[in-house]
């Protein structure tokens, strides 16, 4: 029992090296990984929105937060693309964030999936590129679909579900259809 | 002490998951593709002659009571590390591996390895059976993903093996599949060392 104060000191001391060591390699990669969230995003924007970039998009935003993206042609802003938004969805075991651009109609131009942790081998097949193509067969199949109305075909609807990832599924999109109705009142509120 | 027989004992005859029956969870969750099996084994190798190494360093100097939660302290604080490090300096890398970084630290064979030999012996041979355990993992996971990618999704790594008429059966997929396999090749394994002893 009297060994008791040498090994609270023991742990203690292991404790201070590897909160010291976590603290300061957090700091070297914070803004590293900040870089590349941003980088990702931007790659994003415009991958959902086709015929954009950098400088012809423009972040809606009220009281510090980014609502929307707006995408336009050219630098003028004069040709109207599309509008970008983020979805959160409950996915099984994380939460799922998609980037969705949509046209001022409300079709789907494309979906990109910017993080999720479900799954290996079910739901992160959401993300899953086969060999020999470059883009995601499962988030390829939002293109051209109405934004506000589309489910999984367990519920109906025109979405695939991935075999053994029901969840994972349903909640992006069920998620991409709530967000979108949501997102219409909010640019019709904005103009 | 051969350095050769302390590498090689990871991948036969100590093998980590087929003999000394540790880590079963995550090889059960990542062993469905081949892809997710080779970059599960790459990470927990590199954690584990990590802390095997860490381990090894500080062993004097670890009083025997509260070795296991300094051990888990010492593994959590490089998998930690080696997530932020992947996620600031190589984020391809990240990106198809990151999944299974969290996963190591509740992989058995680190703490076991940890506790079996790091502990005992010195950084040398605690890295080379860091470096064959890590291995023989690799190995294991690999030859269970083949069996359960190529009958339950109809690939190999991702390319196709039977044409795309192939039904794949759903249930290797899943974890009755897994450890359907597991437990064969279990056997199998325990088959061929029975038949080895036997013809000595």
């Amino acid at each position: 029992m009297k060994d008791i104060p040498r090994f609270a000191a023991t742990l203690t001391f292991v404790a201070l090296i590897a909160a010291g060591s976590l603290a300061w390699i957090n700091k070297i990669t914070k803004p590293k990984i900040l870089t590349q969230q941003q980088n990702e995003l931007k790659n994003a924007l415009s991958y959902v929105l086709p015929g954009t970039d950098e400088g012809t998009i423009v972040a809606i935003e009220e009281e510090g937060e980014i609502l929307y993206y707006e995408g336009y042609r050219d630098r003028n802003k004069t040709h109207l693309v599309g509008y970008a938004f983020l979805v959160l969805s409950k996915g099984y075991s994380s939460t799922i964030r998609t980037l969705v651009g949509i046209d001022s109609a409300g079709t789907i131009l494309a979906i990109r999936i910017l993080s999720q942790k479900e799954t290996p081998g079910l739901g992160t097949r959401c993300e899953e590129i086969r060999s020999g193509e470059t883009t995601s067969w499962w988030q390829d199949q939002f293109s051209c679909k109405k934004s506000t109305e589309i489910s999984v075909d367990k519920d109906g609807g025109e979405i695939q579900s991935i075999t053994g990832a029901t969840i994972t599924s349903r909640a992006i999109t069920s998620g991409i259809a709530q967000r979108a109705t949501k997102i219409f009142q909010i640019i019709k509120n904005h103009r | 002490m051969i350095l050769g027989k302390e590498f090689a004992k990871g991948i036969y005859k100590d093998n980590p998951v087929f003999r000394l029956m540790l880590g079963l969870c995550p090889v059960l969750a990542v062993s469905s593709s081949v892809n997710n099996a080779i970059g599960m084994g790459s990470a927990a190798t590199f954690v584990l002659v990590s802390s095997n190494f860490v381990i090894s360093l500080i062993r004097n100097f670890v009083p025997p009571k509260i070795r296991i939660p300094i051990f888990i302290t010492v593994i959590a604080t490089f998998v930690t590390i080696v997530e932020l490090v992947m996620a600031g300096f190589f984020p391809t890398l990240s990106k198809s591996l990151g999944l299974f970084i969290p996963l190591i630290v509740v992989n058995c064979i680190i703490l076991g390895r940890a506790e079996a030999f790091a502990s005992k012996n010195h950084i040398l041979s605690s890295v080379v059976d860091g470096l064959g355990m890590g291995f023989g993992f690799t190995l294991a996971l690999v030859i269970i993903a083949t069996f359960r990618e190529i009958f339950g999704n109809g690939t190999w790594l991702g390319i196709s093996v039977f044409g795309p008429r192939f039904e794949p059966v759903l249930l290797m997929i899943l974890s009755p599949g897994a450890f359907l396999t597991i437990g064969f090749l279990i056997a199998f394994f325990n088959w061929l060392e029975n038949r080895r002893l036997v013809s000595h």
